[in-house]
């Protein structure tokens, strides 16, 4: 059934908690070296299906398999980036980069340390090793979690709207420096974001959620020249599968919003 | 650095004059007054200080009290940080010595110093025991506290990189525990000196609580004064020191 390129394979993923179906039926392969976006709005079961990649939560039915191996817990092939700022504050930088080392092998390897170092330098935080998070920007911080989740080197990248609560100008220096890192590594990432020009700019292809219950709408190739620079955005090419996508989930995005002001 | 430098050492300028005035207003209104039975003004304090210096007697008091609140303290602390820890981890040990802890804390332990009097002698060990059993409870609270308020996207994060319960209560759990503990140890001084006091009271052979007792009955309210000062200064003096040592350790926040 698994294709052997298939890097991360969602198999009849269904998800309840209680009543609620959070994800129902959802089936999506994602390639090695392969950039996918996940879109939808909000409530569609996003960060559910991230936390089940994670091992943090367990599918209700069907499977999720990373390089062909059923997923049934935490564990160090898969990196993480998270929205809300996970570095620990009493550690510095190199040692926030250097945590998932620590947990795999009990120590900080020398060879680690200096790779460490060289991912802080490509994340483009060269000369704050020593910094606190606490002295950081947010932008600085998500290159620092994003280094973090390099370092251990995983099978695949999984970024739950790691830029989200970014300034605009922030946010968009940091699309295009991550499709940079991106096209120097080409790790598989799979990348969750409700912002759909964020989506079109980095991905091969997008995966367009629906909502109650979260299923694939539709999934989207993205035809456009890599490597791309942000002026790429504002090409016809990139506005009309921008255009494309927003029409598939408009009226779900307005209901998602009308039922927030009612909350 | 201008503005803020300044500021500092304007409100320093400020405390200063704000004490000495205070005890400039309280020696003229007690001389005034007349100091009596029950007053003394800051000039008879520093001289009764001299006095009890010269005769060895307030080394000999400071010495004692500071021995049963360092001993005291520092296994209160020992004790504290370790049960608080197995209480925020273990649902059983929560379970079982959770009411006690609960119960105790809200008691006030010290009403018990005579009896502890009464099992230890009037030694230094039943004030030991007193200052101890005062300070353990908001050790072991605040660490307990400590510990459960870890932020939940923390321990999530760091658990994705395959941590094992060992690890993220090593590597997470504790050090976002230590502000707490310091605010439990800086609670304990106060608390620590409270007993210390109460405890003499109730049978001592020496220390700041036995002077005060003692110039109570005979009505020397110089010495007595000299007592509360000391251990006033030896409170403030100590909460700098936690509170030094905490800047230094917990710097992250
Ligand atoms: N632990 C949980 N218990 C109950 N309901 C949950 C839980 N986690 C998420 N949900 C619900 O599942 C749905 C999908 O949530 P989520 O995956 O966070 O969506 P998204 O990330 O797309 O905004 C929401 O309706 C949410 O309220
Ligand atoms: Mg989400």
């Amino acid at each position: 059934m698994t294709t052997p390129t298939a890097k991360l394979e969602f198999q009849h993923l269904t998800k309840r908690f209680g009543d609620l179906v959070a994800l129902q039926d959802i089936s999506a392969t994602i390639a090695d070296g392969e950039f996918v976006s996940i879109v939808g709005p909000s409530g569609c079961g996003k960060t559910t299906l991230l936390r089940i990649i994670a091992g943090l939560e367990r599918a209700t039915e069907g499977r999720a398999l990373l390089a062909g191996r059923e997923i049934s817990g935490v564990g160090y092939e898969r990196g993480f980036v998270f929205q809300s700022d996970s570095l620990l504050p009493w550690r510095t930088v190199l040692s926030n980069v250097l945590i998932g080392i620590e947990i795999r092998e009990g120590r900080r390897p020398e060879a680690d340390v200096q790779r460490a170092r060289e991912l802080i330098q490509m994340v483009g935080l060269g000369g704050f090793e020593n910094y606190y998070p606490r002295q950081l920007s947010g932008g600085m911080r998500q290159r620092a979690n994003l280094a973090r989740a390099l370092a251990i080197n995983p099978e695949i990248l999984l970024m739950d709207e790691p830029f989200s609560a970014l300034d605009a100008q922030t946010r968009e220096v940091m699309q295009s420096e991550l499709t940079r890192i991106w096209q120097q590594g080409r790790k598989t990432v799979l990348f969750i974001t409700h912002q759909i020009d964020e989506a079109v700019f980095l991905s091969d292809r997008v995966i367009v959620l629906a909502r109650r219950p979260g299923r694939v709408r539709e999934v989207v190739d993205v035809d456009l020249p890599r490597p791309r620079a942000l002026a790429v955005k504002r090409t016809p090419g990139a506005i009309a599968y921008v255009d494309h996508i927003w029409r598939l989930i408009e009226r779900e995005v307005i209901e998602s919003v009308e039922e927030e002001k009612r909350r | 650095m201008g503005t803020g430098q300044d500021q500092r050492d304007a409100s320093r300028t400020l405390s200063a004059i704000s004490v000495v005035s205070g005890f400039a207003l309280w020696e003229l209104v007690g001389r005034y007054m007349g100091t009596g039975l029950f007053l003394a003004v800051p000039t008879q304090i520093a001289a009764a200080t001299v006095e009890l210096w010269r005769r060895g007697e307030l080394l000999n008091h400071i010495t004692v009290s500071f021995s049963e609140f360092g001993l005291g303290y520092v296994i209160a602390v020992l004790l504290g940080v370790p049960i608080g820890l197995l209480l925020a981890v273990s649902s059983r040990a929560r379970a079982t010595l959770g009411p006690w802890v609960d119960g105790l804390y809200a008691t006030p332990v010290i009403a018990i110093a005579p009896l502890v009097i009464l099992w230890f002698g009037i030694g230094i060990w039943s004030k030991v025991f007193v200052v101890a059993s005062v300070v353990i409870f908001p050790m072991i609270i605040n660490t307990e506290a400590g510990v459960r308020s870890t932020p939940q996207h923390l321990l999530e994060a760091i658990r994705c990189f395959g941590a094992s319960r060992m690890q993220l209560f090593v590597k997470v759990m504790l050090p976002s525990a230590l502000p707490f503990v310091f605010a439990g140890m800086r609670l304990g001084i106060g608390r620590g000196l409270i007993g210390v006091v109460v405890g003499e009271l109730f049978g001592a052979r020496a220390g700041l609580g036995r002077l005060i007792a003692e110039s109570a009955e005979t009505f020397n309210m110089a010495n007595l004064f000299v007592g509360v000062i000391f251990l006033a200064a030896a409170g403030i003096l100590l909460t700098a020191l936690v509170r030094r040592i905490e800047q230094r350790i917990v710097h992250w926040t």
